[in-house]
């Protein structure tokens, strides 16, 4: 708590979404502030966001091997039994000359992914260690425009609605990886929530002032 | 505990930084200190970057929704499904609330997406008075549920990859995939290029 006060209060913000001139405020951890305006949601701090992104990213980055190694879902058709994970996917699509959807596949559900863990790793591990680094505003940046490309939980639901296709014709089986790719879920919506992006760019300045 | 609202940034001479979100006294081609990166008051060329990638995604909709997108072979029987033909089977099936979450991800959320930023940019080119606040939201439901239409694709990649057994049952991708996946790439490329504070520039009045 003691960080979030020594910060030196800023002149103005602008609302990124009707750039409205506001005075800053500081919510309580927990609170949100929204723009009067046009209701953005301004800021959300959260207790220990910086301590919580390193704990959250790297136990991400712990799941995301078995995620993508285990077999997820097999199913067994006439006695022939196949196993699929996230890789067979993209293979299978790019065997068939679908290569931009294959491409498309990999960076949303493998890569994208893993690059967003290695990213709030990183940013997490230098502000916990109070540790400047030229590169971390390109890391956050970076960090928020690829957030919206990661797209772990709209895989969860195609393997939910392929299982369901599925079931009436073939015999499903779920895999260890199918409950690593579960944790990597969960582990990835609560890294989202605790990353208070704010309050991370206003330690990213200044440490790079310094 | 804001307290009342002033004027735009914009307006008082200052520029918020797209990225880290500082704010700068007005000053065009100049690098924020914090971040390095380029700064302006409202993103460059944004309606006609929107503008230039609905159309694209328009005529990426049309081969999306024709062509089969996937074809399944049962027991020797190929048969080819559209995205609509999808839903359909998946009713016939009894698997309504199924194909109700398919249809709202591969049909609906693309179109409203496509109506959606075009009205927004009928607004901005119009400069209509509109209720501000609502069009704002609008932009914000666009902009979330854009990702959520990538359904489809990751089901049809899912299932080519488990069930393949030659001639007997498989499922190959099929043409509408890649102009589908064309469409999502496309409309959320375009909601971010949007930028709604052009929204709120040619009101004249805040309410």
């Amino acid at each position: 708590m003691s960080l979030a006060l020594s910060l030196a209060p800023l002149a103005y913000v602008a609302c990124p979404e009707c750039d409205l001139l506001l005075n800053p405020v500081v919510p309580e951890p927990g609170d949100k502030a929204y723009c009067p305006r046009c209701g953005y949601l301004l800021q959300r701090p959260r207790k220990r966001s910086i301590e919580r992104t390193l704990a959250l990213s790297l136990t991400g980055l712990i799941l995301i091997v078995p995620a993508n190694l285990l077999p997820m879902v097999g199913i067994k058709i006439f006695g022939n039994s196949q196993d699929g994970n996230l890789w067979t996917g993209v293979s299978a699509l790019f065997k068939e000359d679908m290569w931009a959807v294959a491409v498309l596949v990999l960076l949303s559900s493998v890569l994208l992914p893993l690059v967003n863990l290695g990213l709030a790793f990183l940013i997490g591990f230098h502000l916990f260690m109070h540790k400047a680094n030229n590169q971390l505003a390109r890391w956050m940046h970076w960090y928020e425009h690829l957030n919206e490309w990661a797209m772990l939980e709209v895989y969860a639901l195609g393997i939910i609605v392929a299982c369901v296709k599925l079931a009436g014709m073939a015999e499903l089986r779920f895999g260890l990886g199918l409950f690593a790719f579960i944790g990597l879920l969960i582990v990835n919506a609560m890294l989202s929530n605790e990353l208070d992006c704010y309050f991370f760019w206003q330690r990213i300045a200044q440490l790079t002032k310094k | 505990m804001l307290k009342k609202p002033l004027k735009t940034a914009f307006m008082q001479g200052f520029i918020r930084c797209h990225d880290c979100g500082s704010l700068l006294k007005s000053d065009p081609k100049c690098l924020c200190p914090v971040c390095g990166h380029h700064v302006s008051a409202r993103k460059p060329n944004s309606v006609q970057y929107t503008l230039a990638l609905i159309i694209s995604a328009l005529c990426l909709y049309i081969p999306a929704n024709i062509f089969p997108i996937m074809s399944v072979t049962q027991l020797g029987v190929a048969e080819t499904h559209t995205i609509v033909g999808g839903i359909v089977a998946l009713i016939q099936s009894d698997m309504v609330p199924i194909a109700l979450l398919v249809l709202i991800a591969s049909i609906l959320v693309p179109l409203m997406k496509l109506l959606g930023l075009s009205l927004l940019l009928l607004c901005v080119h119009y400069r209509w008075q509109v209720n501000a606040r609502l069009f704002t939201r609008l932009y914000r439901v666009i902009a979330f549920v854009g990702r959520w239409s990538m359904l489809d694709i990751f089901m049809i990649s899912i299932l080519v990859a488990l069930v393949d057994l030659r001639g007997v049952a498989q499922v190959i991708a099929g043409p509408a995939a890649t102009a589908f996946a064309g469409v999502v790439v496309l409309t959320m490329l375009a909601a971010k290029s949007f930028d709604p504070r052009l929204i709120w520039d040619h009101q004249l009045s805040y309410e």
